[in-house]
């Protein structure tokens, strides 16, 4: 899957964790960006994602990101 | 030696002239002033640990440049564990072996929580590491705050350590204001009710529960008033300097809910550990929902209660606040702000704390659960007996002096950024009395800073 589907499926995951049908995200997306994106619904929406994805992230590997693009490459690495 | 002392504050006018009219030129030599300038703080405490100090400082200097530099993953994580195995071993030989019978290397939990963060940082991405060894150690021995706190973060303080200070007036002056009201905090209220607080607690066997309830009212403003107005005069002097310290409270009494109150309270420790223990926890738990948040909060909690000490009260004071979070997680408000705030909340949350101090404060757990026992009995219609040099009345005027300035400012820094008064002889008055008031209290008995031990 190539990185531009992996950000549109991911935007779908944010938009159902998160209820909210108004977010875009882009790779440049961080968390001060989007107001209900906190520390704790960062849990859920990473825990969303491994299960859309059918994968599981390291939690250093989780630690590290900066925003969305880093999250897109963690995912891309971990299914192509 | 007291913090709050003429020698400590004829020490730190001397350096800030020294720090400004010689100094003041040129950024190497303010740094090269710090440094010598913090050492010899901590030696006039406690000598005998500096070498302790600088010890930590050069490892973590070194690792923090290491890991920086490899590229192989194994060894990076075997360099970065020799730091937090280094960090939390001497928190543990030295304050939980209690070796030394009680004597503690100064400012050691507040100077390690300064190293780890740096290393775990690097380790993160998060920062780059200092290439300056002044500018490293004096970050970690910096002495407004090295002896408790706030526990700055590297990524604010040493970039300002890498810039030039260049005097600034309004700076300076906020900074003198907030440490005026620091030290009105301690000496005027923090002291006063220190007289009530000890005699109430050691003698609590023999007090009605009047006295109990009073004890445990003023000890919750005790607390807050001397480790809060310590972290007011660090943060103050720091400004003095020119250095923007980290925020370590923001009105906590004023909080609408546990959440809310440890938002505001001693800042610079749970958002340290929010970064380094919960959320890697949560993320840890991440698939047991708000079962495995309950146990991060809990562990975090708990976690942050052994911080102060080898102790089960702090531990249970720990894991009762941790058990505060549980509604609020089952309800899925806690990192909600709430909007519109009901002082049944606030005064809810007053007691909610201030029935955990009881315990912080005891010595041993059965003291506090003796003093529970007391409390809740029926000599709580019997009026309070107990009496100090100064009335309880004076020491609850005292109290309502601080509160209510707070709560007019609490959307300010502080309770003195009072730029709103216009009229500057209406400002000066205000100081005047807090200086007539401080030198008035300054006669009674001074204890040191509750947070000085830690």
């Amino acid at each position: 899957m190539d990185k531009a589907s992996i950000l549109q499926e991911l935007n779908a995951v944010f938009i159902e964790v998160l209820d909210n049908d108004k977010i875009v995200l882009t790779r440049e997306t961080s968390a001060a960006d989007i107001g209900e994106w906190d520390s704790l619904t960062h849990i859920q929406l990473v825990v969303g994602a491994e299960k859309h994805f059918g994968i599981r992230f390291l939690s250093r590997e989780i630690q590290r990101w900066k925003n969305i693009g880093d999250m897109i490459d963690s995912i891309s690495n971990k299914i192509n | 030696m007291l913090f709050t002392s003429w020698p400590v504050l004829l020490f730190f006018t001397g350096f800030f002239f020294l720090y400004w009219l010689v100094a003041g030129r040129d950024l190497r030599l303010q740094n090269l002033l710090i440094l010598p300038g913090s050492y010899l703080f901590y030696c006039w405490w406690e000598w005998r640990f500096l070498f302790l100090l600088i010890g930590a400082s050069a490892l973590n200097y070194y690792l923090g440049i290491a890991i920086d530099k490899t590229d192989n993953i194994k060894y990076r994580r075997l360099l970065v564990g020799v730091g937090v195995a280094q960090g939390l071993w001497m928190l543990f030989f030295y304050k939980y072996m209690n070796l030394h019978h009680g004597l503690i290397p100064l400012g050691i939990s507040f100077y390690t929580f300064r190293t780890l963060s740096y290393l775990l940082d690097i380790d993160k991405g998060k920062i780059r590491p200092t290439r300056d060894w002044v500018i490293f150690f004096s970050y970690v021995a910096f002495f407004p705050c090295i002896i408790s706190g706030p526990i700055d973060r590297p990524g604010m303080m040493i970039p300002q350590l890498e810039k030039k200070r260049v005097f600034d007036y309004g700076q300076v002056s906020d900074g003198m204001r907030q440490l005026l009201w620091g030290l009105f905090k301690k000496i005027v209220v923090a002291d006063s009710c220190a007289m009530f607080t000890t005699d109430i607690f050691n003698h609590y066997q023999v007090l009605n529960a009047s006295d109990l309830l009073l004890g445990a009212f003023l000890y919750t403003i005790q607390i807050y008033a001397d480790f809060s107005g310590y972290s007011d005069m660090a943060i103050g002097a720091s400004g003095l300097l020119g250095l923007k310290v980290t925020r370590n409270f923001n009105f906590p009494f004023f909080a609408q809910n546990i959440a809310d109150f440890w938002r505001r309270w001693h800042i610079s420790l749970t958002s340290w550990m929010t970064d380094y223990v919960f959320t890697p926890l949560t993320i840890y738990f991440r698939n047991f929902g708000k079962m495995g948040l309950i146990a991060a909060i809990i562990i975090n909690f708990a976690a942050i209660g052994i911080w102060h000490g080898p102790n089960w009260t702090y531990v249970l004071f720990g894991i009762l606040h941790g058990c505060y979070f549980i509604p609020l997680i089952l309800r899925g408000t806690m990192n909600k702000r709430t909007k519109k705030g009901t002082f049944i909340k606030i005064a809810g949350t007053f007691l909610l704390v201030m029935f955990t101090f009881i315990i912080f404060r005891a010595d041993t757990l059965s003291q506090a659960f003796g003093y529970y026992r007391k409390l809740f009995s029926i000599t709580i219609f019997s009026g309070i007996t107990i009496t100090e040099k100064i009335s309880a009345g004076v020491v609850l005027g005292a109290a309502l002096l601080m509160i209510v300035p707070e709560w007019l400012q609490r959307d300010k820094q502080h309770a003195l950024q009072i730029d709103r008064i216009r009229w500057f002889p209406v400002r000066a008055f205000i100081y005047f009395c807090l200086i007539v008031l401080i030198l008035g209290f300054g006669t009674l008995k001074h204890s040191d800073f509750i947070y000085i031990k830690f």
